[in-house]
C-alpha cells in the first residue's frame, strides 16, 4: 500500500484537519510549522497505509491512524518543551551574536567623540554606566546556562522552563543595558554643548533601539511559552 | 503503556530502535511497539518531539528525503548517539541484574 495517495477527500480532509489542529497550538515560526506538519503528515499517512494493509477501508484506516497519533492537544503539548528549548536557544544565540556588535558600536561612539568614559571619567549621566556592567554580568551566566541546557546537556535538564527563564533573564538584561546606554547618551547630549561626530552615536543608538525591540519581543515570547508549560 | 511510565528510559529505547539503521518517525514508533510485544504503544504524535530533542542533543541526525511524493524525515544515530546507547545498555544490564537479584524468586541468603 505504500505510496498510495489519499483518494477519499473525506480522509484527506480529516488528515488536514488533524494536522491543522495540532500545529495551530504550536507557537513556532512558519518554516518550523511547515517542517513539523510535513513530518507528521508522512507519519499519519504511513499509519493509515499500515491500517489499510491490515484490511481496513480508507475511512476506517484514517480514523484509526488519527486515533493512534493521539489527540491534538496531547501532541501539541508534547512539542511544548522542545519548542521552548528551541526558542530559548535562538534567543541566546541571537544575543551572543549581537551583543559584541552592539558593544563595539558604543565603544566606537565613545572613542570617536572622546566621551567621558574614554577619558576615564564617570560624570553626569555616565554615573549610570555601572548599571550596564551589572546587566552584562547577569546576561553572561544566563546566556551560558541557556546554551548549555539547550544543547548536548539538554538530556539531563528535566525542568523545561529553565532555559526559557534563563533566556528571558538574558534578554531583559540586554534591554536594561541598551536603555541605560540610550538614556546616558541622550542625557549627556542634552546637557553638554560639545560638538559631536554624530554618525557613530546615531549608529550605536540605532543598534540599541533595534535590540531593545527585538530582545523585548523575544523575552515576552519566552515568558508566554514558559507560562504555557507551567 | 504511557510515556510517563517510560520516563528515564525513553531516550535509550528510541536510540536502540536506530541501532540497525535509519528510520522515520512512524517506523521508530512501530519498532518500539513491536519490539516490546505491544507494551510500549505510545501516541505516535508524541514520539516526534522526543526525536527532535534527541537531535538537538546531538544523539541522532535527521535528514529530509522525498518518498512517494511526500517529504519524509529520517533519523540516524550519530557517533555520540552510539556511545550514549552503549552506556545506556551497560547501565541497564547492571540495573536489571541488581533488580532481578532482589526481586527474582530465589531464596534469600539466611541472616547470620
Amino acid at each position: 500500500m505504500a505510496g498510495r495517495n489519499l483518494s477519499d477527500s473525506a480522509s484527506s480532509d480529516a488528515v488536514a484537519d488533524y494536522l491543522a489542529a495540532v500545529t495551530a497550538k504550536l507557537a513556532v515560526p512558519a518554516a518550523a510549522r511547515v517542517a513539523i506538519t510535513d513530518e507528521l503528515r508522512d507519519g499519519l499517512l504511513e499509519a493509515l497505509e499500515a491500517h489499510q494493509g491490515r484490511g481496513c477501508a480508507q475511512a476506517q484506516a484514517t480514523a484509526a491512524a488519527i486515533a493512534e497519533f493521539g489527540d491534538p492537544a496531547t501532541v501539541a503539548a508534547a512539542f511544548g518543551p522542545e519548542l521552548g528549548a528551541v526558542q530559548a536557544r535562538r534567543v541566546a544565540l541571537g544575543l551572543l551574536v549581537t551583543g559584541p556588535l552592539v558593544g563595539l558600536t558604543w565603544i566606537a561612539a565613545v572613542a570617536v567623540n572622546a566621551l567621558p568614559p574614554w577619558r576615564h571619567q564617570l560624570i553626569g549621566p555616565w554615573l549610570a554606566l555601572p548599571l550596564v556592567g551589572v546587566a552584562l554580568a547577569l546576561a553572561g551566566p544566563a546566556l551560558a546556562l541557556t546554551v548549555a541546557t539547550t544543547g548536548r546537556l539538554s538530556r539531563f535538564v528535566h525542568r523545561a522552563t529553565l532555559p526559557l527563564t534563563a533566556a528571558t533573564v538574558a534578554a531583559l538584561a540586554a534591554v536594561v543595558a541598551d536603555l541605560t546606554l540610550l538614556g546616558i547618551i541622550t542625557g549627556y547630549a542634552l546637557t553638554n554643548s560639545e560638538s559631536y561626530v554624530w554618525a557613530p552615536v546615531v549608529f550605536a543608538a540605532g543598534a540599541s533601539l533595534t535590540r531593545v525591540t527585538v530582545a523585548g519581543r523575544a523575552a515576552r515570547r519566552c515568558l508566554a511559552i514558559r507560562a504555557a508549560l507551567t | 503503556m504511557r510515556a510517563e511510565v517510560l520516563k528515564g528510559h525513553l531516550d535509550g529505547l528510541l536510540l536502540a530502535t536506530l541501532a540497525e539503521g535509519p528510520r522515520h518517525g512512524y517506523a521508530i514508533k512501530e519498532a518500539l511497539r513491536t519490539g516490546s510485544g505491544g507494551r510500549f504503544d505510545l501516541p505516535t504524535g508524541t514520539v516526534y518531539p522526543a526525536l527532535h530533542r534527541l537531535e538537538r542533543a546531538g544523539l541522532i541526525h535527521g535528514s529530509w528525503s522525498t518518498v512517494n511524493g511526500r517529504r519524509r524525515r529520517s533519523y540516524a544515530l550519530t557517533a555520540a548517539g552510539r556511545r550514549t546507547l552503549s552506556d545506556e545498555r551497560s547501565s541497564w544490564r547492571e540495573f536489571s541484574a541488581a533488580v532481578t537479584a532482589l526481586l527474582g524468586e530465589r531464596p534469600w541468603p539466611a541472616a547470620t
